[in-house]
């Protein structure tokens, strides 16, 4: 069980949230190839470590919240709102975005 | 022709006055004339409607005026409760002084609120909510949103009795009704003539 720290209303119960996914996945350009259309729809990567992820806090404020999480350990990092860039931990570098595929 | 006729979900629960001879410490009690509005500031006009209101904008602590209380529900975005009936102006009010800054959106229907009161008030909402509500930590003033007995709710401490305002969406007041009446069963509090 997570306890998250939403943003605008502070820690709350994994039950409030709804997980939404990865938060690095970046959408391509208008006139960007089917293929980079179809990974970015389809394909998502399944790391096994630390994980920059979406949790929507459905059951309170219903803001987006991005979250720094580690799939093997639950252990959450950091947590803030949609527009912010999250570092992993260790590193001061913001979490790795996934490269736009070659058109 | 049909008529149409208003329904309030709680209709047939008649008002429990505390001095019912209930020894249970709870006193459940539907709060009908009330109005409800939801108001949304325009992208950047956040501060200039709290200011224009007169309200503040802090996650989990209602702002109390003269003629509503506004619970903060997220950045930008507040629920006012009136003790003006509805049908008596209060959204189309608020809706003239935030012209050009905001927006406003009805809720007296869709909202039903229930008052929890008494020495047991604390304890039967722990029983489903997930929030802390100990005297260290909540005090009159507090609001939340959180979700009890898989409804959302929004929750204001209204004082330190304490008394607390669930409201609740109308269409799940009932359910939402059932799960706290047969939860305050456990501590005593029985339905008697009240509600069903
Ligand atoms: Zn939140």
């Amino acid at each position: 069980m997570h306890r998250i720290d939403c943003p605008w209303c502070g820690t709350r119960d994994e039950a409030e949230f709804q997980y939404q996914g990865d938060a690095t996945v970046v959408r391509p350009d208008p006139d960007a190839s089917e293929e980079a259309f179809f990974r970015y729809v389809y394909l998502r990567e399944n790391p096994k470590g630390w994980h920059t992820e979406w949790w929507h806090h459905v059951g309170g404020c219903r803001q987006w919240v991005k979250v720094v999480r580690n799939t093997l350990t639950h252990e959450i990092f950091a947590t803030g709102r949609a527009q912010e860039d999250l570092p992993l931990p260790g590193t001061r570098a913001k979490p790795r975005r996934r490269t736009r595929p070659k058109q | 022709m049909t008529e149409f006729q208003t329904i309030h979900p709680l209709g047939d629960v008649p008002p429990q006055s505390v001095e019912s001879g209930d020894t249970s410490g709870i006193t459940l009690n539907v709060r009908h004339e009330i109005s409800m509005v939801q108001i949304f500031a325009r992208n950047g006009r956040e501060m200039e409607l709290a200011k224009k209101l007169n309200i503040e904008g802090v996650p989990g602590r209602a702002s109390e005026t003269r003629s509503f209380t506004a619970f903060p529900l997220a950045p930008g975005q507040w629920m006012l409760v009136s003790k003006n009936a509805p049908g008596s102006g209060f959204g189309t009010g608020i809706a003239k002084k935030l012209k050009g800054i905001g927006y406003v959106s009805e809720q007296s229907d869709s909202r039903v609120c229930i008052r929890v009161s008494g020495s047991q008030a604390r304890e039967l909402l722990a029983r489903g909510c997930r929030l802390d509500l100990h005297q260290s930590v909540a005090s009159k003033g507090f609001c939340a949103q959180t979700p009890m007995a898989q409804v959302g709710v929004l929750l204001h401490q209204v004082n330190d009795g304490p008394t607390y305002d669930l409201y609740v969406y109308s269409g799940f007041a009932r359910s939402f009704w059932e799960w706290l009446a047969h939860t305050a069963g456990q501590f005593g509090y029985s339905r008697g003539g009240r509600g069903h």
